[in-house]
């Protein structure tokens, strides 16, 4: 044990960063650098990235920039086995991509049922009144996982990239104290 | 394909798998570790919530339903190691009436064995690994031997919460916590970052990477990862267990022959892979001669109660595991519902993850959210309670129609918590209630609805095949030769969390295998 029986912090580390494909080479990226750098996504398409951001920014505003997106998207490119999400943990049965393509689709075809437009084209208020909603009750005409499920993970999720990291527990004033920083590649 | 035959195949490479191989490889057995999930080393063990997700369940889907569904893939583990890669320490025993509790109180079922049958295996585990506490103030323990190390350290969040307690009359001890507070056997001593759930890398914290897994390596056990077993498979009469099919990392068929066949892999897989091992002579499956495979499920049942305080409660410092405890409420019928029920006192808490400080305030989102994640960093401290469930047949692991890869169907579990456990769960919120209100706090809440946590039962053991699968070495009563060990052994759980149980009941079963070798192997 004598490799690892003092807190190994190293200085600089990329806490949570990706494996992404830049003009051909894999590199790593934290999901907000990914975000930042306007990288194409892998597996969800422009509509649900687009209700995946609106619904991160509305559940916790700076999910967005913090690279929520990015962040799903990688994982739902790797085996299960591999995945980092919570959805994996709260026993969502694999490929988690089939729970974020049904949720997100619920999503906005309820919103375009109950409020004439989909997530993201909704203004924030409306955004907040539909989420206070369906976080609470499945809505009528909802096809994908049970609404208050869908919430608890996409909320989880925004939490993990924005307070989950270093520079989250940073911006609580709490030390990360690590042992070991995930500095390898997804 | 055949491999070369051996003394025993372990199926599971989780606490009571590595326990039951290097002690069995110590006595001279040739023993085969087949663990579905990957190896796993010490450096993996990264310090991230995120990150410990890879130590959560990650193979074959486990379909999990019914009213209370329980958290199949939080409770298990994936990779050598298993779920005690990831646990949060608390050891605290069984007590006595625990064994009893049908012959007692004429509910739920009798374990074939004793408080006294178990005690020399506490006592023995507890000095073998390292365990912490302080055996005077914890009032309620029952006879045993000193912890070999102080408790663990108390920061601010313990504190404060223990006077909720005190100001309602309720006595608090410190947690036993298998995590070293001075270093022992060679291992050092915690540092409270609070990684527990992250898998300790330390070694601070007993997880098998620290404790048996050398001892198996030493003693020659071989190990072999990504081996996902299907079947148990029997002689030409079907009388004995002939060892096991398994498909490695290539999906290629291998057949794993021994004189012992021993099934440690989590509570839902083991009955999986009996229902799944039905012959024409065993047609409900191995071991089933009671239809009793599968049945039995049971959790704990979980509840938190949340203080928030002005001062700064320290809360990022300290362990995954308790500060404290309270057994007041342990007696199972001197409260409405019955059952025991142990409080933990104070936990370190990260900001996210299921347990972190975000979920606390699941309805909370928005700026919200932001403010309340602040305020939390700094003054948030919470109770919990391990409360629990009487066994109960119709909770159960059946065979899926969903199929694996190799055409065998999968594990579902059906699980539902009854009147009993929705009324011990509704004192114990209003004594929580009471506590955290109790405290300097300026705000409180409780949780509305009860949560569950570990998961035990489905192969549970008694005295024979009328009422149970094994006996109370973990033999199964139809086949002499296989047996089973780990929490799916146990027919009531408690009100306490299970491994110190977990860990003394395997090694009994070791004890008794190397003792009795010649007519187990026969």
């Amino acid at each position: 044990m004598a490799s690892v029986n003092r807190r190994m912090v190293l200085k600089g580390a990329a806490l949570g960063a990706l494996a992404y494909t830049v003009g051909g080479a894999e590199v790593l990226l934290s999901p907000r650098e990914a975000h930042a750098q306007g990288l194409a996504l892998k597996v969800l398409s422009a509509d649900e990235r687009a209700a995946l951001e609106a619904l991160g920014e509305t559940l916790l505003p700076g999910a967005k920039d913090a690279g929520l997106a990015h962040y799903i998207d990688q994982q739902l490119s790797v085996d299960p086995s591999e995945a980092l999400l919570i959805a994996r943990g709260v026993g969502v049965i694999p490929p988690y991509v089939n729970f974020y393509r049904a949720g997100l689709a619920a999503l906005d075809q309820t919103s375009a049922k109950l409020h004439g437009a989909k997530f993201a084209a909704l203004a924030p208020e409306k955004r907040s009144e539909f989420v206070e909603q369906f976080r609470q009750k499945v809505p009528e005409g909802w096809s994908g996982p049970p609404s208050p499920f869908f919430y608890f993970v996409s909320r989880a999720d925004a939490v993990d990239v924005f307070y989950g990291t270093v520079e989250g527990f940073e911006r609580l004033g709490i030390p990360y104290m690590p042992h070991i920083v995930p500095i390898r590649k997804w | 394909m055949a491999n070369e035959k051996v003394d025993v195949v372990i199926v599971g490479g989780g606490a009571s798998g590595i326990l039951l191989a290097a002690k069995l490889g110590q006595a001279g057995k040739k023993v085969v570790i087949l663990e579905m999930g990957p190896p796993l080393a010490l450096d993996d063990l990264v310090s991230s919530q995120i990150w410990s997700r890879r130590l959560k369940w990650g193979g074959v889907p486990v379909v999990s339903e019914g009213k209370n569904p329980v958290a199949h893939n939080f409770q298990s583990g994936w990779g050598l190691g298993g779920a005690a890669m990831h646990q949060f320490a608390n050891w605290p025993r069984f007590h006595p009436e625990d064994f009893r509790v049908k012959s007692q109180y004429g509910r739920g079922l009798d374990w074939p064995i004793s408080y006294d049958d178990m005690r020399p295996y506490y006592d023995r585990i507890q000095k073998e690994v390292g365990l912490s506490g302080d055996h005077v103030a914890e009032v309620w323990r029952p006879a045993g031997d000193p912890y070999p190390m102080p408790p663990i350290k108390w920061y601010r969040q313990a504190e404060l919460l223990a006077e909720g307690f005190g100001k309602i009359g309720m006595r608090t001890a410190p947690m036993p916590l298998a995590i070293n507070s001075v270093p022992y056997n060679g291992r050092p001593a915690c540092i409270y970052d609070g990684w527990c759930e992250a898998g300790c890398p330390t070694g601070a914290l007993v997880n098998p990477q620290v404790t048996y897994l050398p001892i198996a390596k030493k003693a020659g056990v071989e190990i072999r990862t990504h081996a996902y077993v299907t079947r148990v498979l029997m002689n030409a009469k079907g009388e004995r267990a002939s060892g096991v099919e398994y498909y490695d990392k290539n999906k290629e068929r291998q057949e794993q022959r021994a004189d012992v066949v021993v099934l440690a892999a989590f509570s839902a897989s083991n009955p999986r892979i009996l229902l799944n091992s039905a012959t024409d002579r065993h047609p409900k499956g191995l071991a089933n001669s009671s239809g009793l495979v599968g049945h039995y499920v049971a959790a704990h049942i979980t509840f938190s109660a949340f203080a928030m305080f002005e001062e700064n409660t320290e809360n990022h410092m300290g362990t995954s595991g308790a500060f404290g405890m309270s057994q007041d409420g342990y007696v199972k019928d001197s409260h409405p519902g019955f059952g025991s029920y142990t409080w933990t006192i104070g936990v370190a808490m990260k900001p996210n993850d299921v347990l972190g400080f975000a979920n606390s305030r699941p309805q909370l989102f928005g700026s919200a959210l932001h403010d309340f994640m602040k305020r939390a960093s700094r003054g948030l401290a919470r109770i919990g309670v391990q409360a629990e469930e009487l066994p109960n047949a119709e909770n159960r692991v059946v065979l899926s129609e969903r199929k694996d890869a190799y055409g065998f169907p999968l594990a579902r579990v059906i699980h539902g918590l009854d009147e009993n456990s929705m009324q011990l769960f509704n004192h114990i919120r209003a004594e929580g209630d009471r506590i955290v209100k109790a405290t300097r706090a300026k705000e409180t809440w409780t949780n509305p609805s009860p949560g569950l946590a570990h998961f035990l039962g489905g192969t549970v053991t008694g005295k024979s095949a009328k009422d149970s699968v094994a006996d109370g070495y973990g033999r199964t009563h139809d086949v002499g030769n296989l047996f089973i060990t780990g929490g799916g052994l146990f027919p009531t759980i408690a009100g306490v969390h299970p491994t110190f149980t977990l860990h003394a009941l395997t090694l009994r079963t070791a004890d008794y295998m190397a003792k009795n070798w010649g007519g187990i192997a026969a």
